[in-house]
């Protein structure tokens, strides 16, 4: 399953840990996500995903750890050239006009795109003239994506950038962005709470639960290491060689049947042990499936699959 | 072909005097070009109609005696409203600005949000904060020492008429020479610090607005008068006097003994046998503490010099704020 394509990482978290006044926000938080990669941070409310994007972003200040965008850390001032963030409200000028928020992009970055920009704009047929505050909240995203994109970044970091707007519109940015993204290369980390979003659009996830990291990879590897598995209760219960040799991440038991999402270390035998007489099914779940019994179960042992493991030691 | 429109567009729609300006300037200059535009079209009327003024007062001056009983009483009449509400406008000067451009500096940008969106562009956040504090206090500094110079030109030659000549308490010490500047920058700038902590636009506002109030009432009870030391004349008890210049101002008055030693001025009034009172205390004389004209400007200027450290105070203190939470 190792994919290990050499070459430059977006991201590359290395133990991070961030600490409000009396929680933990982000505990030992390291992975690493491969440049080109349109990625979902997926995860409850309160589960660190705004924390960890608010660092990217240099907003918050990681209380341990290291951070490093396209090779650079966190702390050097230059990485803003390389990195847009867009926050969860689209903060924007409201009396600013349209072309005038687009020259705040020009005149505060380098490497500005105006005619990117501009396109951006234009092809949802915003005006340039007209003020921030009177535009339609798609059309604000739609600004808001403009000035990301028109900053040409290597990494565009996006917190909840859907989850205000109406389907029509959702369908119309989500094309958006990844036609931008695939044409310019631009690495993208989103968080997000649709579960279908994250499944159509993205291909490398990070599941965030209570600070911690619960899941990171490849959506395509992560999907086949899951197995869900149906079938008679043993006295109550759930196999208990399921949970022995393989990685239970969360099992119920309902009357005589028990369904358990693991993840398969070695092959899967096709019946209990102790009940040789009642084969079980195993079926490969949804990514949606996955998804839920990740979060709802905290407490299973993280799966951080090779490719966005950050070796420590490195 | 577009395309250039578009530019063109974008040019003109961003407004008057944006031309030169640049980066986090033109932010900064976009973001209050109504403030600023406001305050200085204020100022420059302001300076016009003292202008004015001046002409009217020197036509009625010409030659005369500014000491002359009769001439303050027709001065009174002429300009005495005119000069009462250019010094009430120009005590205001200070709040108003504190106010509306100081306290929602930071704070609207805290409060929208759009401080996320401008320090994550390429511009450091140093760089984003130094433009939104210089800008705007220049602007203020240009203005008001336009407003206090022109004023003080109108005001100099009536300064022993106007506001029945008390200079220190009744404003002109206030709103001339190097104080309105100051007392300006330091009220904008405690509006800036509130605005930064308070985080939200109005509450900041009316808490500046609190904070000015109080600054105001203390700076004309305490501070005022610990500038200079003031003056004393001695003259005798049954005499006439104080043979005060008439553009001095009276702070206290006295009684004293032929060695100097002083008692309040209602010592032995209320008793039975005053004379045989004050005999028995040996109060001869009565002593008037006076400031004379020629220490105005020392006064201001170490006001001013205080007023200016403060500022530096607080500015620093922003600074270090905006810049310790993150990174």
């Amino acid at each position: 399953m190792r994919d290990s394509t050499p070459g430059p990482w977006a991201i590359e978290a290395d133990n991070l840990w961030k600490r409000y006044r009396r929680r933990w926000a982000l505990q030992e938080c390291s992975f690493r996500l491969p440049a080109g990669r349109v990625c979902a941070m997926v995860g409850p409310n309160g589960a660190g995903k705004s924390t960890f994007l608010g660092i990217a972003a240099r907003l918050i200040q990681p209380s341990t750890g290291t951070l490093k965008l396209g090779g650079v850390p966190v702390d050097d001032p230059t990485v803003l050239t390389r990195v847009a963030y867009l926050a969860q409200d689209k903060p924007l000028y409201p009396r600013f006009t349209v072309a005038e928020t687009l020259r705040l992009g020009r005149e505060l970055n380098p490497r500005w795109d105006q005619a990117l920009a501009e396109r951006i704009v234009r092809s949802g047929d915003v005006p340039l003239a007209a003020r921030v505050g009177t535009l339609s909240g798609g059309q604000r995203t739609r600004v808001a994506f403009a000035l990301a994109f028109g900053k040409r970044p290597e990494l565009l970091l996006l917190d909840e950038p859907m989850s205000d707007l109406d389907p029509l519109a959702r369908d119309e940015l989500s094309g958006l962005l990844l036609a931008e993204a695939a044409e310019h290369g631009t690495t993208v980390l989103m968080s997000s709470h649709m579960l279908s979003e994250v499944e159509e659009m993205c291909d490398h996830l990070l599941v965030l639960a209570g600070g911690r990291l619960r899941m990171a990879g490849p959506t395509d590897a992560l999907v086949p290491a899951h197995t869900l598995v149906t079938g008679r209760a043993i006295d109550g219960r759930v196999p208990k060689e399921l949970a022995e040799r393989h990685t239970l991440v969360e099992s119920r038991v309902s009357g005589r049947q028990f369904s358990a999402m693991i993840r398969t270390d070695g092959p899967l035998a096709d019946r209990p042990e102790a009940a040789p007489d009642a084969p079980w099914d195993a079926m490969t779940p949804s990514l949606e499936e996955i998804l839920l019994a990740c979060m709802r179960s905290p407490d299973a042992p993280a799966l951080i699959m090779d490719e966005a493991r950050k070796e420590t030691a490195a | 072909m577009s395309t250039a429109t578009t530019t063109h567009e974008a040019g003109t729609g961003s407004g008057i005097a944006s031309g030169p300006l640049r980066g986090t300037l033109w932010l900064v200059w976009r973001r209050h070009r109504a403030a600023l535009l406001t305050g200085i079209l204020v100022t420059l009327a302001a300076c016009a109609l003292f202008s004015y003024q001046r002409i009217g007062l020197m036509g009625f001056l010409g030659g005369k005696d500014t000491g002359a009983e009769a001439l303050q009483e027709d001065f009174r009449s002429r300009f005495g409203s005119a000069f009462s509400s250019d010094i009430q406008f120009l005590q205001l000067v200070p709040v108003i600005v504190a106010v509306f451009l100081g306290a929602p500096l930071i704070s609207a940008e805290l409060e929208r949000g759009t401080l996320r969106l401008v320090t994550t562009q390429s511009v450091g956040r140093g760089r984003w904060l130094a433009a939104t504090l210089a800008l705007p206090l220049t602007v203020v500094v240009v203005c008001t020492t336009l407003l206090s110079v022109v004023f003080q030109w109108l005001w100099t030659p009536a300064h022993s008429l106007a506001v029945g000549g008390d200079w220190l308490s009744s404003g002109p010490f206030d709103v001339t020479g190097p104080i309105l500047v100051a007392k300006t920058l330091f009220l904008t700038a405690v509006g800036v610090a509130l605005g930064k902590l308070i985080k939200r636009v109005v509450p900041a506002m009316l808490v500046t607005a609190f904070t000015s109030a109080a600054v105001s009432l203390v700076w004309g009870e305490k501070v005022r008068t610990l500038l200079g030391t003031a003056r004393s004349i001695a003259y005798p008890y049954n005499g006439n006097g104080p043979d005060l210049a008439s553009d001095a101002v009276r702070i206290d008055d006295w009684v004293a003994t032929a060695d100097g030693r002083l008692f309040g001025f209602s010592t032995c009034v209320h008793d039975a046998h005053p004379d045989a009172c004050r005999a028995k205390l040996g109060i001869v004389n009565r002593v008037t503490e006076y400031f004379s004209y020629d220490q105005m400007a020392g006064m201001q200027w170490l006001g001013t010099a205080a007023l200016l450290a403060l500022t530096a105070l607080v500015l620093a203190f922003v600074v270090w704020r905006a810049r310790r939470r993150p990174l």
